[in-house]
């Protein structure tokens, strides 16, 4: 039997990126996030309320968790890309059974793939140490694409910085810092209310991972609809702007020169 | 049929020079064919393109009958050892484990594949080490020998020996020509002259683009073997009355570093007769020395 050529660059992806750094970045750093500053933070803030609902700060936080997941799933397509040129498997690849197009799925797939992986394994964690999440027909197809989508928009984003740095340390600098750029001036950690400073709103709301929390928040959490349509909108559009950049991007890399 | 097919192919990176200028040639069906030529003479730009990575300027090619333009039918048929190092940043074993699935090997046959490629390749003690532990001519061993995991009819080695011992280095070569004898062809670069006589059926000669010569080795070593070149290092610049009494001695002259480069065939027997003109014209020889240059420098000093 024989898997389709995007499918077998995908577990190629997925085996190169299982490495001990990866998983500990996919895993343990959320799982230190959602427990250890999840509860700490618990006995600052006894409930957040919206809708007259009130849950606790770990209930809050888990959408943060699962959209930060998404972001470093991202990671792992833009970061094989670098690797796979700097290393030259790009080139290898492209003189072997597979056309760019494939090799670009690959890319997007394991993103995918880890972004799934990872979001039912903070899932199991969140549902063993935390708490419940709610689950909803329509609250859940949400929550589903706008994971799917996130993942993509991420994904996206770190294939324009591979392709856009040409130094190891460039690179690394700017997804590090980026990495916790995104995360704190997004709502994952706090709502971002009529009381935050103006100038962070605004970049908040610049940031994707505000909208993919905040549509999984609302619908998983506190069970409800308000503004996730709109959001949803906003995020979709950005993300085919994104990877329609990205495409364009990918269309100019030229192996071999 | 032909298993290469190459016509007035050219290759511009920047429309300003040709890095491919106007070559021609065939390889035949389980031949080894071996492209010589200095650095930058347009190899790896030939290979590029004949294993479909760059697209040609200009010409015709076409790789196992197909035209060039077929790439994803051209890419299943053969196999590329590209002048860059490539790798996946794993340990050697699970590099060729993922190149096995990347080209679709049966479990059992990789297994069996894997295991003698790392013995003729002398890769079993570090086939649990990550690839980036290894010297550079280890590299290049896992980076040859992963090609051969594979079915092909066609093979491209773009310089595959560099930094290889000579034992394995010479391994390789006994194995490419088992391999050859198989029935596979081969397309095999080097700057080497001994290597492609060892190797090739047939070598053709490149440079600035251009393929000079092409021939067996029997047929080059007896229209340009034999050459040798004199190094003279003289108290002045000749004039051009001693240059050309020394160029009706049917040698080629060449300046290099204040020294003069006297290249002919059979230099030795008339070695007397250039010191006596040299001295003749009032020059002191301050040192001489033979130089044992290869093969193809003799050829580049004649033809250019
Ligand atoms: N990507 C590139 N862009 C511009 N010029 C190039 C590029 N690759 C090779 N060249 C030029 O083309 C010529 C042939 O190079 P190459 O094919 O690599 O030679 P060889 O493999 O024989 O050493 C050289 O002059 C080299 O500088
Ligand atoms: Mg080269």
């Amino acid at each position: 039997m024989k898997l389709p050529d995007s499918l077998r660059l995908t577990i190629r992806n997925f085996k190169v990126n299982s490495d001990p750094g990866t998983i500990m970045f996919m895993l343990g750093l959320p799982t230190l996030y959602l427990l250890v500053l999840g509860f700490m933070y618990q006995s600052l803030i006894p409930a957040v309320t919206f809708n007259n609902i009130n849950v606790s700060y770990t209930d809050f936080l888990m959408p943060g968790i699962m959209a930060m997941e998404v972001m470093t799933a991202g990671t792992v397509g833009g970061s094989m890309l670098w690797s796979d040129r700097r290393f030259f498997m790009f080139e290898q690849l492209l003189v072997g059974p597979f056309n760019r197009l494939s090799y670009l799925f690959g890319l997007i797939l394991v993103s995918l793939i880890f972004s799934i992986i990872g979001n039912a394994i903070m899932l199991v964690i969140f549902y063993l140490f935390v708490g419940k999440l709610i689950f909803t027909t329509v609250g859940l197809i949400y929550s589903i694409l706008t994971l799917f989508i996130g993942t993509i928009i991420f994904t996206s984003i770190y294939l324009i910085i591979s392709i856009k740095t040409k130094k190891m340390q460039t690179y690394n600098t700017i997804t590090i810092v980026l990495f916790f750029v995104v995360d704190f001036t997004s709502s994952a950690f706090y709502p971002i209310t009529d009381k935050t400073p103006y100038g962070l709103r605004l970049i908040s709301y610049a940031n994707p991972l505000t909208y993919i929390t905040n549509i999984t928040r609302n619908t998983l959490v506190f069970s409800s609809l308000s503004g996730v349509l709109s959001e949803f909108l906003v995020l979709t559009i950005a993300t085919v702007i994104v990877f329609g950049v990205a495409l364009k991007l990918y269309d100019g890399v030229k192996p071999g020169m | 049929m032909d298993a290469i097919s190459v016509n007035n192919l050219r290759k511009t990176y920047d429309n300003k020079k040709y890095a491919v200028d106007d070559i021609s040639f065939n390889v035949k069906s389980g031949e080894i064919y071996g492209l010589l030529g200095k650095n930058g003479a347009g190899k790896s730009t030939t290979i590029k393109i004949l294993s479909t990575l760059i697209k040609k300027t200009s010409g015709n090619v076409k790789i196992l009958g197909l035209d060039i333009n077929n790439s994803m039918d051209i890419r299943k048929r053969i196999g590329v050892v590209q002048q860059d190092l490539s790798f996946d940043l794993t340990s050697v074993e699970r590099n060729f484990k993922i190149y096995g699935l990347l080209w679709n090997v049966k479990k059992e046959l990789l297994k069996s594949r894997m295991e003698e490629l790392m013995e003729i390749f002398d890769l079993n003690k570090v086939r649990k080490n990550n690839i980036m532990d290894l010297s550079g001519g280890q590299k290049k061993r896992v980076q040859v020998a992963r090609e051969f995991l594979h079915d092909m009819d066609l093979l491209f080695l773009d310089e595959p020996t560099v930094g290889m011992d000579p034992i394995v280095r010479r391994k390789l070569l006994d194995y490419i020509k088992m391999r050859a004898k198989n029935g596979l062809t081969v397309l095999f670069t080097t700057h080497i002259m001994e290597e492609a006589d060892y190797l090739c059926d047939r070598i053709g000669i490149i440079n600035s683009g251009k393929m000079i010569i092409e021939g067996n080795s029997g047929y080059l070593k007896e229209n340009f073997g034999g050459y040798k070149t004199l190094k003279l290092d003289l108290n002045g610049d000749i004039d051009d009355l001693t240059k050309n009494e020394l160029i009706s001695m049917n040698v080629n002259l060449k300046n290099e570093n204040n020294k003069l480069l006297i290249t002919a065939k059979n230099i030795d027997n008339i070695i007397p007769e250039i010191i006596k003109t040299v001295e003749k014209h009032g020059y002191n020889i301050i040192k001489l020395n033979m130089d044992q240059s290869s093969l193809e420098d003799v050829f580049f000093e004649v033809v250019n």
